[in-house]
């Protein structure tokens, strides 16, 4: 049993206390304990910032996904989270979600053209999901930062349903150009991963779908510096023709060559993030005119 | 202003942030300043005090404290209990970093993780060690006879049930008398607000709320009429005793050691679990509505898709899986 980090706590009980205390071992660092429930982080003036960009759709656990997607991101300082509907204005549900938050915020929204042939309700099934929100967000990015004013920024794609480490968002912050790193779950592997040589650099992708992309590499696994964003302002993911699995290399083409990667995570040997899926909810005993009060939100 | 970014919560290694005088589990005070907060028993300055105050004293009604921040001017919290029942599976490290970020928040709060294995892991134990979060790690098997086999249907047995049980066993052995908590008990794929562990801190039996997506529904929740539970809406076996999800309720700890045989029933029927132990401690009429009546949902009942790896599976055939030192 390992309680709190020492075990020793269990044999406290008849030890001389004092004689416990007074050794050198038990030095413990201070906490300053109002800094623990600060949320966020005090803003620091040399810590670049980093803007998350999530793009977001109503469904019944979308409420669920951004409480716990915020209560991660409240951790990081310098954190500015750019959070785009796919919706025809903004819903009063993430209005209100991102204002009791307390985190630094950018609300935008965006709707994915229906496609009316199919199935009534149905997004075009030719435009990746979240695609035009990453775009909206990477073009407020280039219409309110000038690229002339050196405010240090990186920007990552964060998914409303993936797991993110703390760790992660301290490795990004010091992305020069394109930062990359593994990302557990996708590709039907326990993780993908950059292929990294004895010099540090990146020279391949360790896949098994498709290890030839020009960046065989998921949403979560990169980031790139506002910087850059700002110079290469015409690059966008492609919208229409985009093969599956080649999303991130529409963008990436656009911004840097495999030379110029970063690899951060100890040289890609550690996950500090992970492509989780949430299951959809089977809400079968709403029925046809709902249990529920529809005036409670989920 | 600060510069260095934190990783991690407080500090990036659990064991350097709590005093480890006589077992208490309380930080010690912060700003250079002596000695305060109750349970404290090492000054900033690295000197002893002259009086110093031993982790026992206080406790009566104490336990773990983080008392002494200024917001609260020294007066105690009831410590929250978070138990978790957990099992090694992939997404297992995922699950319990995304909840221990949701934990790190909420003050006063220790969190007891009880793995189903016959021995604690590696795994678990580093991720606790660095979530900055309280801990108790315990352990405790499911008996073969009654743990479910990969492909078993999910509602097939109840889980979770032996490794709850050590966690209250645990409570009522290992924490004092008297002391004023709260226990919660959250599985390790649901989602929670920050708000609903304030909710609970004021428990005094059995204090109860909405649950979202569970039970076929949007949410299930208790009926509320004058402040108090006279029903229940649900639409699946709405006749159990408490129709209630295992998130949906918290109990306080003194409760707990007043029936000290009130537990969870390994073999209680599909959706009986809560039942089984809620029926030993309280009557519905004397639960205790939170979350504004009942009408509000800030906690859900996410569950976790299992991960693709069939790739995996196969380059494993072939003796090229992914090296199993790098840990997901």
């Amino acid at each position: 049993m390992d309680d709190g980090g020492d075990s020793r706590r269990d044999l406290a009980a008849g030890l001389d206390s004092k004689e416990y205390c007074l050794s050198d071992r038990d030095i413990v660092e201070v906490v300053r304990t109002e800094y623990v429930y600060t949320r966020p982080p005090p803003w620091s003036d040399t810590l670049p910032t980093i803007h998350v960009i999530t793009p977001t759709y109503s469904r019944p656990v979308q409420k669920a996904e951004l409480t716990r997607l915020a209560n991660t991101l409240l951790h990081v300082p310098n954190l500015h989270w750019i959070l785009v509907e796919d919706s025809q204005r903004r819903t009063p549900l993430i209005t209100r979600l991102l204002r009791d938050t307390g985190l630094n915020y950018t609300h935008l929204n965006v709707e994915t053209p229906r496609n009316y042939k199919l199935r009534g309700d149905m997004r075009d099934p030719r435009i990746p999901r979240g695609t035009m929100q990453r775009n909206l967000a990477l073009r407020w990015l280039r219409e309110t930062f000038n690229r002339n004013n050196s405010q240090p920024g990186i920007v990552y794609f964060a998914d409303d349903d993936n797991t993110y480490s703390l760790e992660l968002f301290e490795e990004m912050r010091s992305t020069r150009k394109v930062s990359v790193w593994p990302v557990a779950f996708v590709g039907g592997l326990r993780y993908e991963s950059p292929k990294v040589n004895a010099a540090g650099k990146v020279y391949g992708w360790k896949t098994v779908f498709d290890p030839h992309r020009p960046f065989a590499i998921d949403m979560a696994g990169f980031a790139v510096n506002l910087r850059l964003i700002l110079q290469r302002s015409q690059a966008y993911f492609k919208l229409r023709g985009v093969k599956g699995g080649y999303q991130e290399s529409s963008l990436l083409r656009e911004l840097v060559t495999l030379n110029d990667l970063e690899p951060k995570a100890a040289n890609c040997t550690k996950i500090l993030v992970w492509h989780t899926r949430t299951e959809k909810p089977v809400l079968v005993n709403e029925g046809k005119k709902g249990f529920t009060d529809p005036n409670v939100e989920i | 202003m600060a510069t260095a970014p934190r990783l991690h919560g407080p500090t990036s290694s659990l064991s350097t942030s709590w005093c480890h005088c006589w077992g208490c589990s309380a930080p010690c005070c912060s700003s250079g300043s002596p000695v305060t907060a109750p349970g404290c028993c090492r000054a900033l300055s690295g000197a002893w005090p002259s009086s110093r105050p031993s982790c026992g004293t206080g406790l009566g009604g104490g336990g773990p404290k983080t008392g002494g921040g200024p917001e609260t001017g020294g007066a105690p919290l009831p410590t929250i209990y978070v138990v978790t029942p957990t099992y090694a599976r992939p997404v297992q490290k995922a699950e319990l970093v995304r909840l221990s970020q949701t934990l790190l928040h909420v003050r006063a709060l220790h969190w007891v993780v009880v793995e189903d294995a016959p021995a604690p892991t590696a795994l678990v134990g580093g991720l606790l060690a660095a979530s900055g979060v309280p801990f108790t790690h315990l352990h405790a098997p499911t008996p073969p006879e009654i743990r479910r086999r990969p492909g078993d249907p999910p509602w097939l047995r109840p889980r979770g049930v032996e490794q709850r049980n050590r966690a209250l066993q645990w409570l009522r052995d290992m924490r004092p008398p008297g002391e004023a908590a709260v226990v919660y008990f959250a599985d390790d794929d649901n989602t929670y607000s920050l708000r609903l562990f304030e909710e609970m801190r004021s428990t005094r039996g059995v204090s109860v709320w909405p649950v979202g997506l569970v039970g076929g529904l949007r949410f299930e929740r208790p009926l509320v009429a004058g402040g108090r539970v006279v029903g229940f809406h649900t639409a699946w076996k709405p006749e159990r005793p408490f129709p209630l999800d295992m998130a949906g309720f918290a109990v306080a700890l003194p409760l707990l050691r007043a029936r000290p045989a009130a537990r969870f029933d390994p073999a209680a029927e599909r959706g009986y679990l809560e039942s089984s132990l809620l029926g030993g401690l309280v009557t519905p009429a004397q639960l205790e509505p939170k979350a504004d009546n009942c009408t509000q949902v800030l906690v859900w009942h996410t569950r976790t898709e299992k991960p693709k790896l069939r790739q995996e599976e196969q380059l494993q055939r072939q003796g090229r899986g992914s090296d199993p030192r790098i840990e997901v």
